[in-house]
C-alpha cells in the first residue's frame, strides 16, 4: 500500500473519531426513536430546516413499513426502540502496549500483514504522532481542493454545500426506497460527501475506514458521491482488518450519482466481526448500495469483497439511465462458520445500448449460507441492451449451503440477456495434481480459491488486492479437510 | 348449480355447492382432503414469489361451471387426432369426462393395465398410491383437482415388463354454451424394470374459454424407465394449470418433454423427486407463443439422496404481445452427493411488446456436487439472417427457418414419430407469418 494511501485512509479513520469525541457531552441521549429524537439529533447536528424535514418524512414513511422478511436468512431482528440513534462513542480504554491485546486478535493481525502502527491503532493502543498528525490529512484535503474535489463528511457537507446535499440526497435511494433505508434517511449519524466537478479526475484514491465502535449503538451511515460531467473518482471502503464488537445493525445508504461521461468506481472491503463458532454475536449489515448512471456514456463499477458480518443483506445496483451507460459489478462473498449472506446486485436497463456485466463469486464453508440474489431487468427502451452475468459458487464442507436467485427480465426485441451460474467444490483432482507436485494441501487449496476469485479481486485497486488475497486466506483457514 | 373459481376464492363455490360424484370410497376420500386444502389454501395474488409476473386475469375474471352445466357439445370425429402408433393403446377423454367407445386398450401385453380410474378405484395399486405422490406447498390448484375429480386415467406396468406401442391419453375439449372447468388426473404406477412410453395430449378442438387443471402422479420403482411426452394444445382462450409430479426409486429413468402451443393462460408446475440413489430424469419445455399468451413454468428438479442426474432445457419462443416467465429450481438436500445437475433456459423473444421473465435458481446443501444453470434472452442473430438471405431466402424465410432450428432441437427428442411430424407441423405453422 502505498504510504500516501495509507496515511490518507488512517487520517480519515481518526477524523471520524473527532467528529465524535467533541460531542462527548451528549452520551446521555435517550435510547429508542420517536419524531421527538430526530428533532434533537438534528438540532445538535446544527442541519438545517430542510435537513429535518427529510428526515422526519422518512421517519413517518419508516413508521408505515413492514420489516422484510423475503431473505434466504434467519436472524432474531433488531429492537429498534432499545438502540441508540445518536452517541457518541464510548472511549474505548486506552491500552499502553500491545501486550495488552488479545493474542487472537494478534495473530489475526500478523497474518494479515497490518503494519505494527496500525495495529495499535486497531485496538485502541496508544498510537504514535504521525498517525495522528492533523497537518499530514490538511495536506491532502489541500492537494483535493486544490482540484476542486469536495471530500468530506456529510454533517460537513451539509453544513458546508447544502445546495449540492440537497440536490442529490434521497435522488437515488429515496427515503421510501426500503424498510432500512428510510430508517438510514430518518436517523443517520454521518457519513461521507464526495464531489467531483466537471471534467475533473479525482487526483487520488478516496478512502474511509469504516467502524462500528458503540456497543448497542445502530451504525447509519450515509455516503453520497457524485461526478458530474467527465469526472471520474475512484472509492474505496472498509478494511481487512477485524472488527470485534457485539450484534449490532449497521443500516447504511451509498447513493452514487454519475452525470454526462462520469466514471464511479466503488470497492468495498468488508470484515466486520461475524459472530463466534456457534454463531452467537455479529453485525447485521443491511446497506442500500445504489448507482445511477443519469448521463450518457457515464459508468458506475461495484467492486466488494464480503468476509465478515453474522448476516449481509446487501443489493449494490445500478440504473442505467443515460444512453450507453455502462453498469458493472464484481463481487466475492465468503461465509464461514454460522454466517448467513444474501447479496447480489441489480441492474436496470432503460436507456440505450446499455451494457453490464456481473461477476459473482461466492464460497460457502463450516455451516454457512450464500445466497446471490440478482435481478436484470430490460426496459421497453432499452434497445440494444446487453447484460452478461456469470456466478459461481464453491462449497466447502458438508453441511453449507449455495443457493442462486437471478431475476430476469426483457421487454424488448433487440436486447440480449445472459445468465450463467454453476455450484461445485475445490476439485479432488486439482488438489492432488497440485500435491504431487510438492505444494501442500492447505496451499493447494488456497492456490485454487485465489484462481477461483481472480477475476474478481483484479478489478480492486492494488493495495486492496493484495491484502485482499491475504484475508481469503485467513478466513479459509482450517475450514477445508 | 355452481360456478366455480370466480374472482376471489376457488373455496366458497366448492366448499359449499360441489358434491362429490365419485362412486369409490377412496376417491371420495382424496376429495374430502382436496376441499380442506383448498379452504385453506388463499388464492394466489402477485404478492406470492411464484405468482409475481403471471397474470391471472383469464381465470378471475371468469366463471366456470362443471361440465355438466356448460352445455357441452359433442366431439364429432376426432380420429384424425389418434396416433397411428397407439391405435390399440389409447384412452381419450371427451372434457375430461371418460369416453369408452372412442378408446381401445386391446394392443397391451399381459399385466398391463391402462384404464379409468373410477373403474379400479379398488385397485392396490390405486388405493395405495392415488394421491399420495402429489405435494404441492400452499397450492390451491392441485388440492382443486383433488377435490372434484371423479375419474381419470390408471396405467400400471409389472415388474420387467416394456409396454412397446406408446400409451396416448387424448384429452379433448368441445365447444360449450358456457365456460366449463376439467380436471383430468392420471396416476402411472411402474414396477420394477418396467418400460413405457406415455403421450398425454390435451386438445382444444374449438375456441372456447375452458379451465384445464390436470394432475398427474408418476410412480417409477427401481430401474422403471418412462418416456412422458406432454402436449398442450388447448383453445387459444382457455386456461391451463397443471400439476405433473414424479417419484423415483433408485435406478429409475423419467424423461418428460412438456410442449406448450395452445392455451391463453399456461402454468406448469412439474416436479421430479429423487427418492433414492441413483436415477436419472429430464424436464424439457418448449413453449412457442403468440398473441396475448402466457405461459409460466416453475419446475422443480428435486435431489434428495446422492448420484443423481437432472437435465433440463426449456426453450422460449415469444412473439406479438405474449409473455414467457419461468422459474427453474434446481435443490440438492444436504448428503445428496455426486449429482450432476444441469438446466437451461433460452428465451428468444422476437417482438417489442413481447416480455420474458426468467429466474433459474440453485438451492444446494451438498458439497461435492456439479450444478449449473444459464439463461439467455436474445433474438435471432443478424448474421446467421443475412447469410441465409444471401443464399436467396427472402429475410422473412431466413428468420422462419431460424425460429424452426431453435424450436427443432426439443422436438427431436421426441420418441415417437407420428408426434414429432405432428410437432414439427405445429412449429412451421407457428413460424409461418403472413
Amino acid at each position: 500500500m502505498s504510504e500516501e494511501t495509507k496515511a490518507l485512509e488512517s487520517m480519515i479513520g481518526e477524523e471520524y473519531k473527532y467528529g465524535f469525541t467533541t460531542d462527548v457531552e451528549y452520551e446521555e441521549f435517550p435510547k429508542g426513536i420517536n419524531e421527538d429524537i430526530i428533532r434533537e439529533l438534528s438540532a445538535r447536528k446544527e442541519e438545517p430546516e430542510w435537513m429535518l424535514e427529510f428526515r422526519l418524512k422518512s421517519y413517518r414513511a419508516w413508521r408505515e413499513m413492514e420489516e422484510p422478511d423475503w431473505f434466504n436468512a434467519t436472524y432474531k431482528k433488531p429492537d429498534f426502540e432499545n438502540l441508540l440513534y445518536y452517541s457518541a462513542p464510548k472511549k474505548k480504554p486506552k491500552l499502553d502496549s500491545m501486550d495488552e491485546v488479545d493474542p487472537k486478535i494478534r495473530e489475526t493481525y500478523e497474518k494479515l500483514g497490518i503494519p505494527l502502527e496500525e495495529q495499535k491503532m486497531l485496538s485502541g493502543v496508544a498510537v504514535d504522532a504521525v498517525f495522528d498528525s492533523v497537518s499530514v490529512f490538511t495536506s491532502f484535503k489541500e492537494k483535493l481542493a486544490e482540484a476542486g474535489v469536495i471530500f468530506c463528511s456529510i454533517s460537513e457537507a451539509i453544513r458546508e454545500y447544502p445546495e449540492l446535499v440537497k440536490k442529490y440526497i434521497g435522488s437515488v435511494v429515496p427515503a421510501r426506497d426500503n424498510f432500512y433505508a428510510a430508517l438510514n434517511s430518518a436517523v443517520f449519524s454521518d457519513g461521507s460527501f464526495c464531489f467531483i466537478p466537471k471534467n475533473t479526475k479525482c487526483p487520488m484514491e478516496l478512502s474511509t475506514y469504516f467502524r462500528i465502535n458503540n456497543m448497542e449503538s445502530g451504525q447509519f451511515e450515509r455516503t453520497l458521491i457524485v461526478a458530474e460531467e467527465g469526472a471520474s473518482v475512484s472509492y474505496l471502503e472498509g478494511c481487512t482488518a477485524p472488527m470485534y464488537d457485539e450484534n449490532q445493525l449497521h443500516a447504511a445508504v451509498v447513493e452514487l450519482v454519475a452525470l454526462d461521461d462520469a466514471d464511479i468506481k466503488y470497492s468495498t472491503i468488508q470484515n466486520w466481526y461475524s459472530g463466534d463458532e456457534e454463531g452467537k454475536g455479529g453485525i447485521y449489515n443491511f446497506v442500500t448500495k445504489r448507482g445511477i448512471c443519469k448521463g450518457k456514456n457515464s459508468k458506475i463499477s461495484w467492486t466488494q469483497l464480503e468476509t465478515g458480518s453474522a448476516v449481509t443483506l446487501k443489493y449494490p445496483s445500478v440504473i442505467l439511465q443515460g444512453d450507453n451507460s455502462i453498469g458493472e459489478f464484481y463481487s466475492v462473498a465468503v461465509t464461514t462458520k454460522k454466517q448467513q449472506a444474501d447479496t447480489g446486485t441489480k441492474m436496470i436497463h432503460l436507456g440505450k445500448n446499455t451494457r453490464s456485466t456481473i461477476i459473482s463469486k461466492g464460497i460457502s464453508a463450516g455451516q454457512s449460507n450464500n445466497s446471490y440474489r440478482g435481478e436484470v431487468k430490460v426496459g421497453k427502451n432499452a434497445k440494444g441492451a446487453k447484460n452478461y452475468s456469470v456466478c459461481d459458487s464453491m462449497l466447502i464442507g458438508q453441511e453449507c449451503g449455495a443457493h442462486t436467485f437471478p431475476y430476469i427480465s426483457s421487454e424488448n426485441a433487440s436486447s440480449s440477456v445472459e445468465h450463467e451460474a454453476t455450484t461445485s467444490r475445490v476439485g479432488e483432482e486439482q488438489i492432488f495434481y497440485l500435491m504431487q507436485r510438492g505444494i501442500s494441501e492447505q496451499d493447494a487449496i488456497s492456490m485454487i480459491i485465489n484462481g477461483f476469485v481472480k477475476d474478481v479481486l483484479k478489478e480492486l485497486p492494488l493495495e486492496f488486492a493484495v491484502e485482499a488475497n491475504k484475508l481469503l486466506d485467513v478466513k479459509l483457514e482450517g475450514s477445508v479437510g | 348449480m355452481s360456478e366455480v373459481l370466480a374472482k376471489d376464492t376457488i373455496l366458497s363455490y366448492i366448499g359449499s355447492e360441489i358434491e362429490s360424484k365419485a362412486s369409490s370410497v377412496s376417491i371420495r376420500a382424496i376429495n374430502e382432503r382436496g376441499r380442506e386444502a383448498v379452504e385453506k389454501t388463499a388464492f394466489p395474488t402477485k404478492k406470492d414469489e411464484d405468482w409475481r409476473f403471471i397474470n391471472l386475469k383469464s381465470i378471475t375474471k371468469n366463471s366456470f361451471v362443471s361440465v355438466n352445466d356448460a352445455g357441452v357439445k359433442d366431439a364429432g370425429d376426432i380420429s384424425g387426432h389418434y396416433l397411428p402408433e397407439a391405435l390399440n393403446t389409447r384412452l381419450v377423454f371427451v372434457n375430461g369426462v371418460y369416453n369408452e367407445t372412442l378408446s381401445s386398450v386391446d394392443g397391451l401385453p399381459k399385466g398391463v393395465i391402462v384404464g379409468n380410474l373410477s373403474e379400479y378405484a379398488d385397485h392396490e395399486t390405486v388405493k395405495e398410491y392415488l394421491g399420495t405422490i402429489t405435494n404441492y406447498e400452499d397450492d390451491v390448484f392441485a388440492p382443486f383437482n383433488d377435490a372434484v375429480f371423479s375419474d381419470g386415467t390408471f396405467i400400471y406396468v409389472p415388474e420387467e415388463t416394456t409396454v412397446e406401442a406408446p400409451i396416448h391419453i387424448l384429452n379433448v375439449f368441445t365447444d360449450a354454451e358456457k365456460p366449463f372447468f376439467a380436471t383430468p388426473r392420471l396416476l402411472f404406477v411402474g414396477e420394477m424394470y418396467s418400460k413405457a412410453t406415455i403421450i398425454e395430449e390435451h386438445i382444444g378442438l374449438s375456441n372456447n374459454a375452458y379451465l384445464n387443471v390436470p394432475v398427474t402422479e408418476f410412480k417409477l420403482f427401481s430401474g422403471a424407465h418412462v418416456h412422458h411426452a406432454r402436449i398442450q394444445r388447448d383453445s387459444k382462450t382457455a386456461s391451463h394449470v397443471s400439476r405433473p409430479i414424479a417419484m423415483l426409486d433408485g435406478h429409475a429413468e423419467y424423461h418428460s418433454y412438456t410442449i406448450c402451443l395452445g392455451a391463453k393462460l399456461f402454468r406448469n408446475d412439474p416436479r421430479v423427486i429423487q427418492n433414492a440413489e441413483e436415477v436419472d430424469f429430464t424436464v424439457d419445455g418448449l413453449v412457442l407463443i403468440d398473441g396475448e399468451q402466457i405461459a409460466d413454468t416453475h419446475s422443480i428438479m428435486d435431489h434428495r439422496f446422492a448420484h443423481g442426474r437432472s437435465h433440463q432445457l426449456h426453450k422460449c419462443v415469444i412473439n406479438d404481445e405474449a409473455h414467457s416467465i419461468f422459474n427453474g429450481k434446481i435443490f440438492v438436500a444436504k448428503d445428496a452427493q455426486k449429482i450432476d445437475s444441469f438446466q437451461e433456459n433460452r428465451n428468444l423473444l422476437l417482438s417489442d411488446d413481447g416480455k420474458v421473465n426468467t429466474k433459474p435458481q440453485l438451492e444446494i446443501f451438498a458439497d461435492d456436487v456439479l450444478c449449473s444453470h444459464g439463461a439467455t434472452i436474445g433474438q435471432l442473430s443478424d448474421e446467421e439472417v443475412f447469410y441465409l438471405h444471401s443464399r436467396g431466402l427472402t429475410e422473412q424465410k431466413s428468420r422462419e427457418l431460424l425460429v424452426y432450428a431453435f424450436a427443432l432441437e426439443s422436438v427431436e427428442s421426441m420418441e415417437v414419430e407420428s408426434v414429432e411430424k405432428l410437432l414439427l407441423d405445429e412449429v412451421i405453422k407457428y413460424t409461418t407469418r403472413d
